[in-house]
């Protein structure tokens, strides 16, 4: 059970969860930038809330009313062409 | 410079539109789907009166009044980011920058996903994925399959897709893991099941009665539940019976399936396996809410919403100044409330704007009652204490304006 994997596009397993946690003893904030669970290239849409499920069970943290990890952007993947600014206004 | 861009094109994104144009406001609409309508395109369901909703056309009334009124509608647009300006907001997408004086956010709702052993291969997908592909697309996601998950939400689809001739073996609990606590227990999916009963005039609402709602009749219900399962339109639904895991070398090929207590726990030795060649992972909805993270809105977490909400008003302002939200981004709720939500924003974004016409609050006040009569009248409830969520957010939000 403990390979399953939690986040898939960084392929994040339950145990890298539970080991990081119990490893460094933090915040579910820290386990997320530690393993990098949720922050792949579909931004967590996927996995946000499993995620969070696991690291309420694992870290016994209830959800805050701030997102658990700062939403950043861009929060779609997009081109660097676009990012460039080779774009039209209006 | 817009006065209003919307993003998202459906219930909400598009009823905020048709208000906004009957005020003459200059308007633009984008939504990354290929299509207007948003998740109304995929739905198909019998009402207790024994109407259909048809999602389809009722998309197409929606387009077609915005159609009427010169709404420009943008579609394989996708935001990704938002900023502040001076006097509004600029939105950038893979299409180019909008710049706007007000925005409102009508995202809606993403699925969660409930992992299981095995979720990774092909073959597997989110119940909301099936549901678009059957009824949007016309493609078949397979030959024979098994639905993950118990919910308001897996019933409705699985019963579209069951309409549109797609196998389904059955409708099971997902394995008790740290990532499924809320689908895998018995009891709580349980108390969700009776909440929809009603969704199914005929076959489901037996199932309804025969458990009732006193809380002491469901948890016999769950101690006593027939091994078989107990079927709604044919096909048996468990909740005594778990997916330990999804097996297959390249792509899904079966599953295991086992029997579980009532407290969700494994029996041993009860294990067998089960031909199928796609699975539907049905984990509940949360509100899509990147946007207004990224534009600094304040959040609540509420339960009773389905997650993390920004904080807005009844009339669906938020703290910022010039943003609206309106639909599912504001709490997981049908296509019907979704609707007259995103009437309310359009009107708010209209009286705010145009201060003079006096009858313009009037008709936001109207539309705030007929928001609140939707809901009480809604077939589908995703959340039972969606009223008290409700109001603990206009608290929410009267603090904030205070503080
Ligand atoms: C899979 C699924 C099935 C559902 N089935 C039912 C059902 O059977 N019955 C029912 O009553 N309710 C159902 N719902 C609930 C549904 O959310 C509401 O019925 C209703 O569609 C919500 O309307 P909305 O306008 O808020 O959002 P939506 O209808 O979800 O529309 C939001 C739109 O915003 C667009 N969008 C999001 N982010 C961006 C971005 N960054 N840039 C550009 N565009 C963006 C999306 O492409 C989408 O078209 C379902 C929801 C889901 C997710």
């Amino acid at each position: 059970m403990d390979d399953l994997i939690i986040c898939r596009c960084e392929e994040v397993s339950l145990a890298d969860i539970k080991r990081t946690a119990h490893m460094y003893q933090c915040s579910a904030r820290e386990v997320k930038l530690r393993t990098r669970a949720g922050m792949g290239y579909c931004g967590g849409r996927t996995c946000r809330p499993a995620v969070d499920a696991v690291l309420e069970e694992v870290t016994g943290e209830k959800p805050g009313n701030d997102i658990p990890l700062k939403v950043s952007p861009p929060v779609r993947p997009v081109s660097l062409s676009t990012l460039g600014g080779s774009e039209r206004h209006e | 410079m817009y006065d209003v861009v919307i993003i998202g094109a459906g219930p909400a994104g598009l009823s905020a539109a048709i208000a906004c144009r009957e005020w003459d406001l200059h308007v633009l609409v984008l939504d990354e789907f290929p299509k207007p309508g948003g998740r109304l395109l995929g739905q198909l369901h019998q009402e207790p009166s024994g109407e259909w909703w048809n999602g389809i056309q009722e998309t197409n009334l929606l387009l077609e009044k915005a159609q009427k009124y010169d709404t420009d509608i943008r579609c394989g647009v996708s935001a990704y980011h938002i900023e502040k300006l001076e006097h509004g907001y600029a939105i950038h997408t893979n299409q180019g920058s909008f710049e706007t004086e007000n925005l409102l956010l009508a995202t809606g709702a993403a699925e969660s996903a409930v992992p299981v052993p095995g979720w990774t291969l092909p073959g597997v997908m989110s119940i909301g994925a099936a549901q678009v592909m059957t009824n949007v697309h016309r493609v078949k996601v397979g030959q024979k399959g098994i639905v993950v998950g118990v919910n308001v939400l897996s019933a409705a689809i699985a019963r579209e897709l069951q309409l549109a001739g797609v196998e389904l073996h059955s409708m099971a609990l997902p394995a008790s893991n740290p990532a499924t606590v809320q689908h895998s227990n018995p009891n709580t999916v349980m108390d969700g099941l009776v909440r929809i009963a009603h969704l199914a005039p005929s076959a489901f609402l037996r199932f309804g009665s025969k458990f009732a709602k006193a809380s002491w009749v469901r948890r016999l219900a769950v101690k006593f539940y027939p091994k078989g399962g107990v079927k709604m339109w044919g096909m048996p639904i468990h909740i005594r019976k778990a997916i330990l895991s999804i097996n297959g070398n390249d792509r899904v090929e079966s599953v295991t399936m086992c029997r579980i207590n009532a407290d969700g726990e494994q029996i041993p030795g009860t294990e067998e396996n089960i031909t199928v060649d796609f699975v539907c992972i049905a984990g509940g909805l949360y509100p899509l809410t990147e946007l207004a993270a990224v534009i600094g809105c304040p959040f609540r977490y509420m339960e009773e919403l389905g997650g993390h909400v920004p904080i807005h008003s009844e009339r669906m302002e938020t703290p910022l100044k010039g943003v609206y939200v309106a639909g599912n981004i504001t709490g997981i709720e049908s296509a019907k409330v979704a609707r007259a939500q995103g009437e309310l924003a359009g009107l708010s974004i209209a009286a705010d704007k145009l201060k003079a016409h006096a009858d313009l609050q009037q008709h936001v006040e109207d539309a705030v009652k007929l928001v609140a009569t939707t809901r009480a009248d809604a077939t589908i409830q995703f959340h039972p204490h969606i009223t008290d969520g409700r109001h603990k957010m206009e608290q929410a939000f009267q603090q904030t304006k205070s503080s």
